[in-house]
């Protein structure tokens, strides 16, 4: 009596750096590009839900890059500085396009701007805004914040997901007759 | 407005991309959604009853 044959192991995973990108760009962008639309369109709707509801709670105030550190010489010394006093920025960052606006005002930042570009969208606020907004928001200005943080941390397991499939993959079970 | 209103975004969230992220079979998705989404609000749950013990009774 023969026992029975040991499942295969599953073919080695392909990596798809593209459709990563994509993801990182828009989250679920690489999904829909490898024609897993329906998971591409949750990531897509439930992520940019997440990260825009979050910046509705603060106001649109929480998601920015500070301006802490003018004397610092050399640019990656400044960013390296003001991204200490700013750390949630970091995870904002991995949902993509959508915190690019945050980048683009840090270079362009000049205090007391009347009329910064951009309509001020994610400026860094001053430190009176900030007040104000902490002790008149009943802390949803914070919580704001960490819901954009949990956004852009989710899209990290997006962009894998587009770049190595998902964590479990299926193996079809083998054909009796010896066809896999 | 409550602040624990804005919960159940985040919990929805979180257990539907985590889920999909360790599955593409889409039976497998809402299954682990659902799990995740139980335990998720259940340690939120007891972790509110203790701090309201504590603030209550202490």
């Amino acid at each position: 009596m023969s026992s029975p044959k040991p499942s295969e192991p599953p073919p080695p995973v392909k990596l798809d750096f593209v459709a990563a990108i994509l993801s990182y760009l828009i989250p679920g962008l690489g999904q829909l590009t490898q024609g897993r639309v329906r998971k591409g369109l949750l990531f897509l709707v439930c992520l940019y839900a997440l990260f825009f509801y979050g910046m509705y709670l603060g106001r649109g105030k929480n998601v920015y890059l500070p301006y802490n550190h003018p004397d610092e010489k050399g640019t990656l010394s400044r960013l390296a500085s003001d991204l200490y006093t700013r750390f949630q920025f970091v995870g904002q960052f991995p949902i993509g396009m959508a915190a690019w606006p945050a980048v683009y005002q840090y270079y362009v930042y000049a205090p007391d701007d009347p009329k910064p570009p951009l309509n001020g969208w994610m400026r860094a606020p001053s430190m009176d805004e900030i007040n104000q907004l902490q002790r008149d928001g009943d802390k949803t200005w914070d919580l704001g914040w960490v819901y954009t943080v949990i956004a852009g941390v989710l899209n990290v397991l997006v962009i894998y997901d587009a770049l190595a499939g998902p964590a479990f993959r299926e193996v079809k079970a083998a054909q009796p007759g010896g066809a896999a | 407005m409550n602040i624990y209103l804005h919960l159940p975004i985040l919990i929805v969230v979180v257990s539907l991309v985590y889920s999909a992220t360790r599955h593409d079979n889409w039976n497998k998705i809402v299954h682990e959604a659902v799990h995740w989404g139980i335990r998720m609000s259940t340690f939120l749950l007891v972790i509110g009853a203790i701090l309201f013990c504590l603030s209550t009774f202490l």
